[in-house]
């Protein structure tokens, strides 16, 4: 029988991280409470994931198509929208994520659960609209005369990188936006400057040289290169890509550290 | 081995008005704390410590304010403890709200599986329990509908419904049982009894002292943090409910966190007088009994009414208020204010009650503070009175002596 020691020291980090071993059925629920809700009741369901990241490739591709931005030979409007189908996701993510302990501050303070399944709960939902929207995106593709090729088999294995940088900042950003209520207003903003940070709009190659060599420390850099050579069966840049895989460990392991310094607490800072 | 070991358990708080932690960016980037960091502490728990074994169903009664319901977040890992430890042999399930963690927008079937994963099922085990917890709560026909069209006692039957078919090893209860119709919670105490008799270990918080007497062999009794006795239920609900007890009949409240009010009124002292103006802790039915409340008000300018409940063992026998008086409407001045109510001799029915008292206003309508069991006294009665010559047992709340008039033909 599991013998459980309650004191002043809290839980180490180890045996924090395995109770999450057994939290399978609490995520799938609370995830699925989070699609039921959002698409219950809405006339257009599911096609908003769509409609999403498609209203602003129109506005984008429209304007900047005539700044004439370099994308190599991809036509501009389908590589905003290639650009926009994970960024949405991602940033939805992390601002759906950030006041989810706020939010659930009744919850958090009458049941014991392992917390960081809320925020967690939150992105999972959200990737079912990233996943609508990459199906929309290589329906696009097609179209443009790109595809279907072998490489898109690889998209899942992007996703779930996406999935787990969104889940870090998500983590991160509830257990701040917990702490200082300020952080709530400031993570639509903070949002809005990651993407105009990151590769959405333009290509890595207009990035300044002295900063492009270090482009891929934004772990979003990579996962849209990543993105893009999966689906324009393009050579992908590896130096990119072995950067962001760095830059998402060190995001996790901060988010995580972040975490279990407040969860101890988190009930009282609420 | 026992099942929870509660050792020297201490938890302080800091009050929130005068948290020093940083709330937002000014206070961050202020070089100095700001001056209210002189943070006031409030210890909810102090030096608590207690066994319980399995198979036990073991009460933890106390005032509000007590720190039973901290004691209980503790013991389920909500809040750290500031010193001492607890040592829980097995899996812990708490029910510290009913219906915590439900969704109004969900449908009933959906809230079961969302809740019972919360409180730790896997989805095996909630679909394996799904029949049994719906024929529980009683909701069958409701069961595809969003839970925000249920009726206040449907929603409280299936929140229980999910959390007493849990099975932990532990299971930490907090004032759930008085939910629903008198049929629900009946069927909720037999629950309880039956979870105990499995060999699980029950901690339970309750108002209602025959709740715990009838479902607990032992008990604790915390009041402003400490245990005050400890042991059979039986001497811990007597100790509770101050019979033989040195402030038995009167309650004084000083300054600090314990005394109940707000910013504008504040409770000074509740007391069982008879017509002398003596204290009384046991008082004959037969003679006219007063309540005095003592309050101070600390800002001019409300109308302030206090209003009274008296409770037996079996639940509330009257309220009252001063609602009627002449001055209820003006406001009130700043001072310290006495009224009593007087109970006309030949109303109440023999037995311990208790006292609550309350201070409201109008517009708009708020309560300022409601102290249960503020006092306690023992009513006894003599030969006159209602009863005569009658020497059966009287069921009823109250017995006035009421005029009987006759005809004969």
């Amino acid at each position: 029988m599991p013998v459980t020691v309650i004191d002043h020291s809290g839980k180490s980090l180890w045996s924090s991280f395995s109770e999450y071993r057994h939290t399978g059925t609490l995520f799938l629920f609370l995830a699925l409470r989070d699609i039921r809700l959002r698409y219950r009741q809405t006339v257009f369901g599911v096609g908003w994931a769509v409609v999403q990241p498609l209203l602003p490739m129109l506005i984008f591709a429209s304007v900047f198509s005539r700044l004439h931005v370099t994308t190599g030979t991809l036509p501009y409007p389908l590589y905003v929208l290639s650009g926009f189908a994970p960024w949405i996701f991602i940033g939805n993510a992390v601002t759906g994520a950030s006041p989810t302990f706020v939010n659930n501050f009744a919850m958090i303070n009458k049941i014991y659960f392992p917390r960081a399944v809320l925020p967690m709960a939150v992105v999972a939902a959200l990737a079912l609209d990233g996943a609508v929207a990459t199906a929309a995106l290589l329906v696009v593709s097609t179209w443009y005369g790109y595809g279907p090729v072998w490489s898109w088999l690889l998209l899942p294995l992007v996703g779930l990188a996406a999935v787990l940088v969104a889940m870090a900042a998500g983590v991160a950003a509830a257990s701040l936006t917990a702490v200082l209520r300020d952080i709530k207003n400031v993570v639509p903003f903070l949002v809005q400057l990651w993407m105009y940070a990151s590769p959405v709009l333009y290509s890595v190659e207009l990035i300044p040289a002295p900063l492009r060599r270090f482009a891929g420390f934004n772990p979003v850099t990579g996962v849209l290169s990543a993105f893009r050579a999966c689906l324009f069966a393009t050579a992908p840049d590896w130096s990119l890509i072995a950067q962001s895989f760095v830059s998402t460990l060190m995001l996790i392991a901060c988010a995580a550290a972040l975490f279990h310094w407040l969860e101890a607490d988190l009930a009282e800072r609420v | 081995m026992s099942a929870v070991r509660v050792r020297n358990l201490t938890k302080e708080f800091t009050l929130s008005a005068h948290r020093p932690a940083h709330r937002n960016f000014k206070d961050l980037f202020r070089s100095k704390p700001p001056a209210s960091a002189t943070s006031a502490r409030f210890l909810a728990l102090e030096d608590v410590s207690f066994e319980v074994e399995r198979g036990e169903v073991f009460g933890i009664i106390g005032r509000n304010g007590a720190g039973k319901s901290t004691l209980l977040k503790i013991l389920s890992s909500i809040l750290r403890p500031t010193k001492g430890r607890v040592e829980l042999n097995g899996r812990v399930g708490s029910l510290l709200e009913v219906g915590a963690g439900f969704h109004p927008d969900l449908t009933g079937r959906e809230n079961i599986f969302l809740n019972a994963a919360i409180l730790g099922l896997k989805h095996s085990e909630i679909i394996r329990k799904l029949d049994e917890i719906v024929a529980f709560s009683g909701v069958e026909k409701h069961l595809d509908e969003p839970v925000k069209h249920y009726s206040s006692g449907m929603y409280m039957r299936l929140a229980f419904a999910v959390a007493a078919h849990i099975e932990p090893e532990i299971l930490l209860i907090d004032e759930v049982l008085a939910v629903g119709d008198a049929d629900f919670q009946k069927k909720s105490i037999q629950r309880v009894e039956q979870i105990g008799q499995h060999g699980q270990a029950v901690l339970l918080v309750s108002h209602n002292i025959q709740t715990v007497l009838r479902l607990c062999k032992r008990a604790v009794y915390l009041d402003q943090g400490r245990v005050v006795s400890l042991g059979n239920a039986d001497e811990v609900t007597a100790s509770y409910l101050k019979i033989g007890g040195a402030n038995r009949g009167s309650r004084r409240y000083h300054d600090g966190v314990y005394a109940p009010g707000d910013g504008i009124v504040r409770l000074r002292g509740v007391r069982v007088r008879d017509s002398e103006g003596t204290t009384c802790g046991t008082l004959d039915i037969g003679t006219r009994l007063g309540i005095e409340i003592e309050f101070e008000v600390l800002e001019s300018g409300t109308a302030l009414f206090p209003s009274i409940t008296i409770h037996s063992e079996r639940g509330p026998v009257l309220w009252a208020t001063d609602a009627g008086t002449t001055w209820h409407g003006s406001p009130r001045s700043a001072g310290r204010y006495m009224e009593v109510a007087w109970i006309p001799e030949n109303t109440l029915s023999d037995g311990v009650l208790r006292v609550a008292v309350a201070v409201h206003s109008f517009r708009p309508p708020r309560t300022h503070f409601v102290e249960h069991d503020a006092v306690v006294f023992h009513a006894v009665e003599t030969a006159a009175g209602a009863r005569g010559r009658f020497t059966g047992h009287i069921e009823s709340p109250v017995r006035p002596l009421l005029e009987w008039t006759l005809e004969h033909e």
